[in-house]
């Protein structure tokens, strides 16, 4: 052990009220700060694995329309020719994109999806939904749709063309549950009618009260659409690497490909902005606990005025002197960063408890939070920063008090 | 003075103080202090006796002037280099004996050695203990130096003062708190260490027999040394 930190050490424990004054400060704030980052990060990663999990980390969809450019003659007062991208509606040739796209090393699974708007009818109950026409084995292996379902059962769906799967709250609006009939309307006016198979739960409200799965090639005649499908949606082992497959993707099959953080990207803007305010408001916490150590250092540099000067007239160098308080200040933050990680998780298991029925745009029952080493680590170093501003200033103005002028008996 | 000499000072200048209130505190002091010998330096208060203490034990530079130690000049060192002389070469004693007050007399003892980092913590509580058994406290190591009495205190801050077996003393007025029975110990204490072990000790005081049972006294007025008498050719201290 160094001099100084033998002294430091010496120092701390003798002031134990204003040790203890100092320490609650970093704990608190690094408690705080790793709970609200844990609930705010916590509902944005259940959305994005809600999402992912229902929607798919990646889809393609819609064929470029080839660009003419070169003949096209630009309009009186304009400079250049219009660039706006045109599609056709639909995949061209979905089996052989999917072929093409398992070659990838990050796709794990790929489900051609065809899709369409259509009215749904139970009882006297009417609403307007988002029919999914799938490959139940495929779909399963892309999606959570397993793990989504909260009544009846996968395999009666993939064994009965003519029944389907309902979100949750889609199931509550028709009042409709599992063996219930549910009429829909084809483009052609004709109500075709579906038992329901399963009902699911994605735990996201648009989704789970608009959507409808049904077999792809019921939905193919149901919607009277010529192409198998309108969409594929993929599973990717690396989710945030989407956006450089979809730009990837893009150019090889010249289809329009959207990665998950494009398609969310306003709601993830919010989370992230609810986060760094937190975060912010959090930090301040941590500041004030550095102005109160500044302080405690800053009376204990007046109280020991003293003993600096002794310990200068025994050899200790300046740059000992300060280390004394630097090591002060380092004993609280290492000392305050451990007790507030461990208070931390511990809020942060009590907030996961904590009951809360949301059924807005996300579906829970108790606060949600996640586990996150990353969050532990940033209000360390958060603490840390704090702790060594707030000790430098005392530490530097113990080391310039002249010894003599002490030793003289004058004050400083 | 003649054989080795182990501190010594040449033509000291120093003023305290800003502007009108400038003293002019040294004027032109010269000491040379040979190993084994104790130099008592006497004069009424304010006469400059602390402030050519603190230049010799290196804590304060002087406007004008060289010190040597061991016959090297120091005066041109860099601060830290001063605080390891310091730390190696010098032993402090003050008047109040400015002790670390919730360190146990053993601790206060081990800071020097500490600092200088030659022994192990079991050498350095040997040492301690050792110093603190020739100065008559081996059986209060472990008490807080605040509940020792004045005459303990002042004897642990001999005890640290030899705590890194400096070649200099310094002792700033270091019987001024303690009643006659203890000033008598303490001096008779430093003074056989300076004579056993070769040290030298440089004293400044206002007691009349401490300072003529000392080797040399140096009379000092006004930031001069007026008279330097060595032992037995000096008439009574007043």
């Amino acid at each position: 052990m160094t001099p100084p930190l033998y002294i430091a050490l010496r120092f701390l424990t003798h002031r134990k009220r204003a040790l203890l004054l100092s320490l609650s400060g970093v704990v608190f704030g690094v408690a705080i700060f790793i709970c609200t980052q844990a609930q705010t990060q916590g509902f944005a990663r259940y959305f994005i694995d809600s999402n992912i999990g229902a929607n798919g980390a990646l889809v393609v969809k819609s064929r470029f329309r080839p660009r003419y450019e070169p003949l096209m003659v630009a309009a009186k007062g304009s400079k250049e020719p219009t660039s706006r991208r045109l599609y056709f509606e639909g995949i061209t040739n979905p089996n052989e994109i999917m072929r093409v796209s398992r070659q990838f090393p990050n796709v794990v699974s790929c489900s051609p999806v065809l899709r369409g708007t259509v009215s749904a009818r139970a009882g006297f109950e009417n609403a307007t939904v988002d029919l999914y026409g799938i490959d139940p084995a495929q779909h399963a292996r892309t999606t959570d749709i397993l793990h989504q379902l909260t009544d009846g059962n996968f395999d009666d769906f993939r064994n009965n063309t003519s029944s389907i799967i309902i979100g949750s709250r889609l199931a509550e609006l028709l009042q409709a549950g599992v063996g219930d009939t549910v009429q829909l309307l084809a483009p052609n006016g004709e109500y075709w009618r579906f038992t329901v198979a399963a009902i699911a739960r994605a735990g996201i409200g648009s989704i789970d009260s608009t959507r409808v799965y049904s077999h792809a090639r019921v939905a193919q005649a149901l919607l009277q659409q010529p192409s198998g499908a309108s969409m594929i949606i993929y599973k990717l082992r690396d989710p945030d690497r989407a956006p450089a497959l979809a730009t990837r993707f893009e150019t090889l099959f010249q289809h329009n490909a959207t990665s998950w953080q494009e398609r969310e990207e306003s709601t993830l803007q919010l989370f992230l902005t609810l986060r760094m305010s937190v975060a912010i408001t959090v930090s301040l916490i941590i500041l004030l606990a550095g102005f109160g150590i500044f302080n405690v250092l800053t009376m204990s540099v007046l109280a020991k005025i003293k003993e600096i000067a002794i310990l200068r007239s025994m050899g200790y160098r300046r740059i000992d002197i300060s280390s004394i308080f630097l090591w002060q200040g380092a004993l609280i933050a290492a000392a305050g960063s451990l007790l507030g990680c461990a208070l931390g998780a511990l809020m942060t298991w009590g907030v996961s408890h904590i009951p809360i029925r949301l059924r807005g745009l996300l579906y829970t029952n108790y606060f949600l939070v996640t586990w996150d080493w990353r969050h532990y680590v940033f209000a360390t170093l958060l603490a840390i920063l704090a702790v060594f501003i707030a000790s430098y200033v005392p530490a530097r103005r113990a080391a310039e008090l002249p010894p003599v002028v002490t030793l003289r008996g004058s004050s400083v | 003075m003649n054989s080795e000499s182990c501190l010594s000072c040449e033509a000291i200048e120093r003023y305290l103080g800003e502007e009108e209130e400038r003293v002019h505190a040294l004027r032109g002091v010269s000491l040379e202090v040979e190993a084994g010998s104790v130099h008592a330096v006497v004069g009424p208060s304010g006469c400059g006796k602390s402030s050519l203490l603190y230049i010799l034990g290196l804590l304060d530079s002087p406007d004008a002037g060289r010190v040597s130690i061991e016959s090297e000049p120091v005066l041109h060192l860099s601060d830290d280099e001063l605080a390891h002389k310091r730390n190696r070469l010098i032993g402090f004693i003050f008047q109040f004996h400015f002790l670390m007050e919730d360190f146990t007399a053993q601790e206060n003892v081990m800071i020097p050695m500490r600092k200088l980092g030659q022994l192990s913590d079991a050498q350095m509580r040997d040492r301690a203990a050792e110093l603190l058994d020739g100065v008559g406290l081996g059986d209060k190591l472990r008490r807080p130096s605040r509940h020792l009495s004045g005459g303990e205190q002042q004897r642990v801050a001999i005890a640290r003062a030899l705590a890194n077996d400096p070649r200099v003393i310094l002792a700033d007025e270091p019987t001024g708190n303690l009643d006659t029975a203890n000033s008598e110990r303490a001096f008779e204490l430093l003074q056989n260490l300076v004579h056993k072990r070769g040290k030298a000790l440089v004293l400044a005081t206002h007691n009349p027999a401490i300072a003529e049972a000392c080797d040399w006294i140096h009379e000092m007025k006004d930031g001069c040394i007026t008279a330097s008498h060595p032992l037995g050719t000096r008439s009574s201290i007043s």
